[in-house]
């Protein structure tokens, strides 16, 4: 018996002193390859030391036109938000500006883009959007001409004056429009990808909405970064320039395209209006029905009937339909990315709501509904 | 004794390192039992162990060789009965059949059972994220598991179907009236044929 352990404990320690040796080695690895990387960073940062003191001759990241060009833009007050508003709309409108940013979500691997605009001689806006990682996306606005150049589907356009993208364009181009919903305030000024920033918060007026800072380029009055936040001002989704540059002639992208070559605008059949069966009794302040129709949902081929609603900022969509006894009558809230999900069954009533919105909103509007009164 | 376990379980852990204490392992079988079976918790604990583990079981057998009465001469049992010797065959021979039985039942049961799940595998490729994850009661565990599990994903893609279609509804809101983009676009000129070819 003494025997036998002895030889187990002579195992035991040959197995150990192997285990041993393996560790040791990986242990040099990792911190051979530690020491690597740490090298590297030191590059990384000399890098960065060698395009700071650049930056003082020369902006990389930002360059701006003459003077001449942006007087315009400075005539606007700087002094309330409102005046702040006004000249970002009037820069994004009307300059020649190609904007490199970063899109980040929760969940999302980040997103890079390519953001240009234009204004032709005859004054017609072009816009381009263009996602730089993966198979790519791109938008192109030929004034009000937009069209769709995706994988794997056909390219098509459709009649809009603004580019559907990561960010509120609309809020870009006319701020007036959410006037009646969000307050604007003006916050401070700080320092934004190496440019002087102004910022603005952007907050619903009934507290019921997500909220906005957004930080506006002291001299062009262009977007430098934007975030998205909760109402306990956590970040939900962050848009980050890395570079912006302001030309007094319109980008020569905007050259190679013909208009002629772009695919047919889509037509949108209008629905019927159809009678509506569901009422929706509690709507935040400022948000408007814009849309309602019954269709069919893509996946599971379900009918529901439709209902959109925008207060300019957010978009929300409201699916109702009759419950179904087929198992999936539960009540979900999730949020996927920045996107808040919600299904409540109400009796007879399976009411999904989706959108950018606190959940409590959510549950607020979805619980407002009911049978529409036959008038 | 348990002073010496507990420095035991310490050299294991490698928190101790006492020459003494491997002495008296190598002279103690009790603690070098112990210092076996420590060292396969400790693997077992930190998922190291081995694909296949051979205990060694030749001294519990021999010990139980050891202990073991030898049968001199056999006892005599109520098989021995004449009446009952010459019925045995037959209720052997009923006994086979029914043993051949059942095995046939038991057969085709698992058969059943265990085709079960391979209907359902398709709908198993996702982990769930609701409902029960089967393994507390075994008694009614295909129950527990199978239904939420078709639950689960049935109304992962109805959440699926609803964020598609927002995305969609999103893209395709429906385009401002032309007289809305004329008061926010004055200059825009509405003939896009007219940019020049450069």
């Amino acid at each position: 018996m003494t025997l036998n352990s002895q030889a187990t404990l002579k195992t035991y320690r040959k197995d150990r002193s192997s285990k041993f040796i393996r560790q040791i080695s990986l242990v040099c690895l990792t911190f051979l390859s530690f020491s690597s990387i740490g090298q590297s960073d030191d590059i990384a940062q000399a890098d960065i030391n060698a395009q700071a003191d650049n930056d003082v001759h020369e902006s990389i990241s930002v360059s701006t036109p003459p003077d001449s060009y942006t007087q315009q833009i400075k005539a606007f007050p700087s002094d309330s938000a409102h005046g702040w508003l006004e000249k970002m709309a009037y820069a994004h409108r009307n300059l020649n500006y190609s904007i490199s940013f970063v899109l980040l979500k929760p969940g999302v691997d980040s997103q890079p883009y390519l953001w240009r605009h234009g204004v032709s001689e005859q004054g017609v806006k072009m816009e381009q959007l263009n996602l730089l990682n993966g198979p790519g996306r791109e938008v192109v606005r030929i004034g009000n001409k937009v069209s769709y150049f995706e994988p794997n589907v056909p390219p098509y356009s459709l009649q809009s004056n603004v580019i559907n993208g990561p960010f509120p364009s609309e809020f870009f181009q006319q701020p007036d429009e959410i006037k009646a919903s969000y307050d604007f305030v003006m916050v401070g000024r700080s320092r934004v990808s190496g440019r002087a920033a102004q910022q603005i918060r952007v907050v619903s007026k009934d507290k019921s909405r997500f909220g906005m800072n957004v930080w506006l380029d002291q001299e062009t009055g262009l977007m430098l970064k934007m975030n998205l936040v909760d109402l306990n001002g956590q970040l939900l989704e962050q848009i980050q320039v890395t570079a912006c540059h302001v030309t007094e002639q319109p980008d020569d992208f905007f050259e190679k395209i013909e208009p002629a070559m772009l695919p047919e605008v889509l037509e949108l059949r209008p629905q019927a209006h159809t009678k509506a069966i569901w009422d929706i009794a509690y709507m935040p302040v400022g948000m408007v029905e814009v849309k309602r129709d019954i269709h069919r949902l893509p996946i599971t081929g379900l009918s529901v009937e439709y209902v959109m609603l925008s207060d300019g900022l957010v978009d929300v969509s409201i699916y109702m339909r009759e419950s179904q006894n087929d198992g999936i009558n539960q009540d979900i809230l999730l949020r996927h990315e920045s996107d808040t999900l919600l299904t409540l069954n109400k009796g007879k009533l399976n009411v999904t709501v989706v959108g950018k919105l606190p959940p409590e909103t959510a549950n607020h509007i979805a619980n407002s509904i009911h049978l529409a009164t036959t008038p | 004794m348990t002073q010496k376990i507990e420095n035991l379980s310490a050299l294991v852990d490698g928190e101790l390192h006492d020459e003494q204490l491997l002495d008296a392992i190598k002279s103690d079988a009790e603690l070098a039992d112990k210092w076996q079976s420590y060292h396969l918790i400790r693997d077992g604990l930190r998922k190291e162990m081995a694909a296949q583990i051979n205990f060694d079981i030749a001294a519990n057998v021999a010990a139980a060789l050891v202990s073991e009465p030898a049968i001199l001469a056999p006892k005599k049992s109520w098989r021995d009965l004449p009446l009952i010797s010459s019925v045995v065959p037959f209720a052997k021979q009923g006994g086979q059949m029914a043993v051949a039985a059942s095995v046939a039942v038991a057969m085709i049961i698992g058969v059943q059972q265990f085709n079960q799940p391979e209907v359902e595998q398709p709908f198993n490729s996702a982990p769930a994220l609701l409902g029960i994850q089967g393994g507390l009661s075994p008694v009614s565990l295909e129950q527990t598991r199978t239904l939420p599990r078709a639950d689960a994903s049935e109304q992962r893609r109805v959440i699926n179907a609803y964020l598609n279609d927002h995305k969609q509804q999103l893209r395709f809101k429906a385009a401002p009236d032309e007289s809305e983009v004329e008061l926010y676009d004055t200059e825009q000129s509405s003939n896009v044929e007219n940019i020049p070819q450069r």
